[in-house]
């Protein structure tokens, strides 16, 4: 990057705000999906959205592609840096700005953690609803990008449903807020259209969000089955008895086994368990509960256990939440997949996962959100066998080709990021995709917001990722670009 | 496919505004209208975008009105999956029909409209609710995919047929609230609800606005959950709380019971054909008659302000028929009276700190000619018009009179 580009950033945000440094930028050459990885040539550490506005309009001026970034929990690659680009980290973006209990409402900087909002709101007995496995450590910014979700998501909605207003600097560095904090702004809701918009059409750069009051009760079993059919049998009961529980989580063997050697839950021997968990005013929980849990002895459930405690409850949490990092115990890598299919769809496409699983000699463990049919294989593979990483890459993908064959989608939560974008096509017709190409160049006529990202290489007048030019790192022999 | 068959001249009953429309055109497939429309987008034809017609004069008022497309033949259910709890219908249907088909599964989309003819299309483009947004929100926090026909002539998609899916841009959120000026909504797909096993309502009268806005305060910060929550006033002055608790038959009555004991004062309780006519009254008192109706938001602990606020118009002369507002900040003011006062209340509600996003929905032409309907323009309306200009090159999408 020309040296007189670095200066300016400096000039703007501060000398020690602009990191230049190869074993400064290497933290920042992937998300959390590292096997995309592209070295950054400058890494921008603004600390208030005037920062974030200068930088931007360097970017637009010079024409420099920038990425944002927000703790690099992501896993799909979308905040994987670009070459010949920026890449702007929102880390010291982390003030909770406003807690407005009366309201129910918190303004916070996109760099806050999506757990310190609940940490925030939790002595007034409130809590912010979406919750992503990742969310000790993952950024609201970064959540308000990707339309996180979570667990309970069947009953509470997504990112998108908790997100009242945000400010966000546009690819012009123009700083605009979208949404209110209060009800019904007039006009199309292009807040709803920037969530899950992957960070490719603007830098969020101030949230305010909605939470709830912590419901009264919440009460969770766990119950085993001989057969997936079984266990998707007592879902679909569940469901057209008119509950709607707080979240359906399901494991197979495969997961359970991975669950059990990294964190011992003690789940029973099963070839599936259900966890359902409901919650709610404690009237309306103690009398649900009372029909989920018949509804599972009827379907065959081999052992229905109740969680009498938070630490009991805890326990199962904990064996479902650890399934993939476990997945490391039982495989020397894994691959995870994230696709959604209807949900009365899950037994036959769980049974092409576990036929195809056979068939490539790879294993296969499913962990998924069975209320709302979110999957999540995981692919076991060793990458020490030649062949293996791109039979699991390649293996991966059929999955996603099952989902959309089931009427599903490429992805329920991780995003399509950089990863994915070659799916799109499989889901979305061309015209489709030139539609939501021609949102973004109308936000974004330079195409340099997060370029590369969600939409497959454009027909209309193609990204323009510069030539390849080997980063001094790489010249030096300390990193390496695949 | 001759787009001219479903061409008619427009009638008397087709003039919205004082405006009669030239042409009408009644498409039966999205094909159709996507035609229809890219015609009148290359003959730069002023068009305006019809589904049941009930809001159609929520809007500034049109200069002139080349076509409009009605939509109220492109009404079939396409699909009502009802194990995975998603239903798929042609933007035409109109809502109440498809409850009723829902219904028969035990399922609804739990969005309520004052209008018999609100149409699928009509609640996604103004994104109108009623009393159950309390829970679950406006439309387009139910909708989960759209098909969209471009002024292009182009069919596109966005989103699906899954409840839970971040793949590509929310298209569908985009339009919702564009008062169909980006594109025509040819068929959208909802998640469902269960239709509640139990369901009661607590009536509650008060004197006063100020202890109704306490009690509301006392139900915010309590346990209980409702399904609607809505505050009324009458011109008599008689303010009303109406608390609607639906879940299971011993959950509901438990929650009926703690919502007795936070109020002030002891409430009616009504349940069954009672409640559902209670609650159809609620929604459609503010359109029964003439007036101006304006929509305005409040956060919810100003509900005092507001109470204080409207009866400021009052002294002012401008007459508050009604007012109807959702506990979660959000209402509808019935004004009466002299012209002049009325435009004068909306100007002390513009400029009032109490409430924003200050809208009027229903007013005379004449009304409409002296205020801006939507009110100042915010930065994201103006990257809704950058939207715009991409959507709708030729601008004929209801130009100049929806919010962009």
């Amino acid at each position: 990057m020309n040296q007189r580009l670095v200066e300016e950033f400096r000039h703007a945000i501060g000398p020690d705000a602009v990191l230049t440094e190869p074993v400064q930028l290497v933290t920042y050459e992937c998300d959390a999906l590292p096997h995309l990885r592209s070295m950054p040539e400058l890494v921008l550490l603004p600390r208030s959205a005037a920062d974030v506005q200068a930088i931007v309009r360097i970017c637009n001026k010079a024409g420099v592609p920038f990425v944002a970034r927000g703790h690099g929990t992501g896993l799909s690659g979308g905040a994987l840096p670009v070459p010949g680009g920026v890449v702007i980290s929102l880390a010291k973006l982390n003030r909770v700005l406003d807690v407005d209990i009366r309201n129910r409402r918190v303004t916070v900087e996109p760099g806050v953690t999506n757990l310190e909002i609940t940490r925030q709101v939790a002595p007034f007995g409130c809590y912010y609803a979406p919750d992503p496995s990742s969310q000790q450590v993952c950024s609201i910014g970064g959540n308000v990008a990707e339309n996180s979700g979570g667990a309970h998501c069947l009953k509470y909605g997504f990112t998108v449903h908790h997100i009242l207003a945000v400010e966000a600097v546009l690819a012009s560095g123009d700083l605009v807020q979208f949404g209110s904090p209060l009800a019904d702004s007039p006009g199309p809701d292009v807040l709803g259209l920037l969530i899950g918009s992957e960070g490719t059409l603007a830098i969020v750069t101030k949230a305010v969000v909605r939470i709830l009051r912590k419901p009264e009760s919440v009460q969770t079993l766990l119950a085993a089955f001989d057969s997936i059919s079984e266990a998707g049998a007592a879902v679909s009961e569940i469901i057209s008895a008119g509950i709607v529980p707080a979240a359906v989580e399901m494991m197979d063997a495969v997961a359970i086994e991975a669950a059990e050697a990294a964190v011992h839950p003690n789940f029973p021997p099963a070839d599936t368990v259900l966890i359902v968990e409901l919650d709610g005013p404690s009237a309306e929980v103690a009398e649900l509960f009372a029909i989920v849990e018949a509804i599972c002895q009827k379907a065959g459930a081999t052992k229905v256990e109740i969680a009498q405690d938070e630490g009991q409850r805890g326990r199962i949490w904990k064996g479902r939440k650890a399934a993939f990092a476990a997945m490391g115990r039982i495989s020397p890598n894994y691959y995870v997949q994230d696709g959604v299919v209807p949900r009365t769809k899950l037994p036959e496409v769980l049974g092409r996962i576990r036929a195809l699983g056979e068939r490539e000699g790879l294993r296969i463990g499913n962990v998924f959100h069975a209320g709302d049919g979110n999957l999540h294989p995981l692919i076991c593979y060793d990458e020490r066998i030649e062949g293996q990483s791109a039979l699991a890459e390649r293996v991966a993908g059929e999955i996603l080709l099952y989902c959309i064959e089931a009427g599903g989608s490429i992805t329920g939560e991780h995003g399509v990021g950089a990863d994915k974008k070659e799916f799109m096509p499989k889901m979305f017709s061309q015209d489709s995709l030139d539609v939501m190409q021609s949102v973004r160049d109308a936000l974004d006529p330079k195409r340099l917001c997060n370029p590369g990202k969600v939409l497959p290489t454009p027909r209309l007048c193609g990204e323009v990722p510069g030539p390849y030019r080997e980063h001094p790192v790489e010249r030096a022999g300390l990193a390496e670009r695949f | 496919m001759s787009v001219s068959e479903h061409l008619r001249q427009a009638a008397a009953e087709d003039a919205f505004d004082g405006v009669v429309p030239r042409h009408v055109a009644l498409p039966e497939r999205g094909e159709e209208l996507a035609q229809i429309l890219a015609d009148a987008s290359r003959g730069r034809q002023l068009t305006v975008l019809r589904g049941g017609g009930s809001k159609l004069g929520w809007g500034r008022v049109p200069s002139r009105v080349d076509l409009v497309i009605g939509t109220e033949k492109v009404n079939r259910l396409l699909a009502h999956r009802h194990g995975d709890m998603t239903v798929t219908a042609e933007a035409g249907m109109r809502l109440a029909d498809l409850n009723r088909q829902l219904a028969e599964h035990r399922q609804y989309l739990p969005v309520e409209s004052a209008f018999d003819s609100a149409t699928i299309g009509g609640i996604i483009a103004t994104n109108d609710a009623g009393p159950m947004r309390h829970r679950f929100g406006t439309p387009r926090d139910l909708l989960i995919g759209v098909t969209l026909a471009m002024t292009d002539g182009r069919l596109i998609k966005a989103g699906g047929t899954v409840v839970k899916n971040v793949a590509g841009y929310d298209l569908g959120r985009l339009v919702s609230g564009s008062y169909g000026t980006l594109a025509a909504i040819v068929d959208a797909t909802f998640k469902l609800l269960p239709i509640p096993l139990a369901s009661t309502t607590l009536v509650a009268t008060y004197a006063d606005g100020n202890a109704l806005a306490h009690d509301v305060a006392a139900l915010n910060g309590s346990q209980v959950e409702l399904a609607a929550f809505d505050i009324s006033v009458s011109s008599a002055g008689r303010w009303i709380l109406l608390m609607r608790m639906a879940s299971s038959p011993a959950a509901t009555a438990a929650q009926a019971a703690e919502a007795r004991r936070l109020l002030s004062s002891a409430p009616a309780a009504v349940s069954g054909d009672e409640e559902r006519s209670l609650w159809d009254e609620q929604i459609r008192a503010p359109w029964a008659d003439g007036g101006t109706i304006v929509r305005l938001s409040w956060l919810p602990s100003h509900l005092p302000a507001v109470v204080a606020l409207l009866s400021r118009l009052q002294q002012d002369g401008c007459d508050v028929d009604t007012f109807t507002g959702r506990a979660i900040g959000s209402g509808l003011l019935r004004l009466e009276g002299d012209e002049r006062a009325i435009v004068a209340g909306i100007a002390t509600l513009r400029a009032s700190r109490e409430v924003g996003h200050v809208v009027v929905l229903r007013a005379t032409p004449r009304l409409k000619s002296q205020v801006d309907v939507w009110g100042a323009a915010s930065g994201a309306i103006e990257v809704a018009r950058a939207l715009k200009r991409m959507f709708d090159p030729a601008d004929i999408l209801n130009a100049a009179r929806g919010p962009i």
